[in-house]
């Protein structure tokens, strides 16, 4: 089940010639979750900070 | 990890297939999203729940998000196996049309100075929006389109091999607890944000 497809690393990153297509889909994914997670971070850091200067 | 590294390679469309285990989850949740924003939409206008409200405005983003990554993968998938990264197909349109009215939902929002009136206008919208996700759903059955049709039985009727199928229920999974942990993040947001003038909210601060 758990065996790999792929005999190396670079054959994992280039996938038969379609590497480009599968890592740039993983990275545009990878982007997205990260900057939201940090976008919501700051925003509720933020939010807490003023909470804190009007008290 | 498990798709992208442990499972086989598709005969037909070779490697490109294993955008799938990133693709399909995104755009399942996409629309199980905007689901949620219905249920919440008719929760905040028939019982006046405000915290409903505010799952509305949380929820927003992050379906357009999730909308953004369907249609971009699916593009990316496209190119190596249509030929093309986008046709005006009825799969494709209905879930641009999807990512559209997410954008359009935030900017409404963002465009009220009366939070309240924003809300109830919001969540009018949401349901008359979410006759989209039936069209969604069936646009590959009622009508010719590129896009393959729906491939979402499970068990021995299963048209997807159980080798591509228990990653791919995998990925979804993961990418909900990811989503999951987005929304709690967002709802935190907007709830710190909406009711920054109550006393709890600086306790709890």
């Amino acid at each position: 089940m758990f065996n790999s497809a792929f005999k190396s690393v670079e054959e994992a990153i280039y996938m038969n010639g379609h590497g480009i297509y599968v890592w740039s889909v993983v990275a545009i994914v990878t982007f997205c979750l990260v900057c939201s997670f940090i976008y919501y971070k700051i925003k509720i850091k933020r939010l807490k900070k003023k909470l804190d200067e009007s008290n | 990890m498990w798709g992208l590294f442990f499972t086989l390679e598709d005969k037909v469309q070779g490697n490109s297939y294993r955008i799938i285990f990133l693709h399909v989850p995104a755009a399942f949740l996409s629309q199980s999203l905007y689901i949620a924003m219905a249920v919440a939409s008719v929760t905040y206008l028939v019982w006046r729940v405000k915290l409903a409200a505010y799952l509305i405005v949380a929820i927003a983003p992050i379906g357009a998000m999730l909308t953004f990554i369907a249609l971009s993968s699916g593009s990316i998938w496209g190119i190596p196996t249509w030929g093309t990264w986008w046709q005006w197909d009825a799969r494709m349109t209905s879930t641009l049309i999807l990512f559209i009215m997410y954008l359009g939902l935030i900017s409404l929002h963002s465009s009220f100075n009366n939070q309240e009136k924003a809300d109830k206008l919001l969540s009018w919208l949401v349901i008359v929006g979410s006759v989209n996700i039936p069209i969604i759903k069936k646009s590959v059955e009622w009508w010719s389109t590129l896009h393959q049709t729906s491939s979402d039985k499970f068990g021995e009727n299963s048209n997807i091999d159980p080798s591509m199928l228990y990653p791919l229920i995998g990925s979804i999974i993961g990418f909900f607890g990811l989503i999951v942990c987005l929304v709690i993040i967002s709802s935190k947001v907007q709830i710190i944000k909406r009711e920054s003038a109550k006393s709890w909210v600086k306790d709890y601060v």
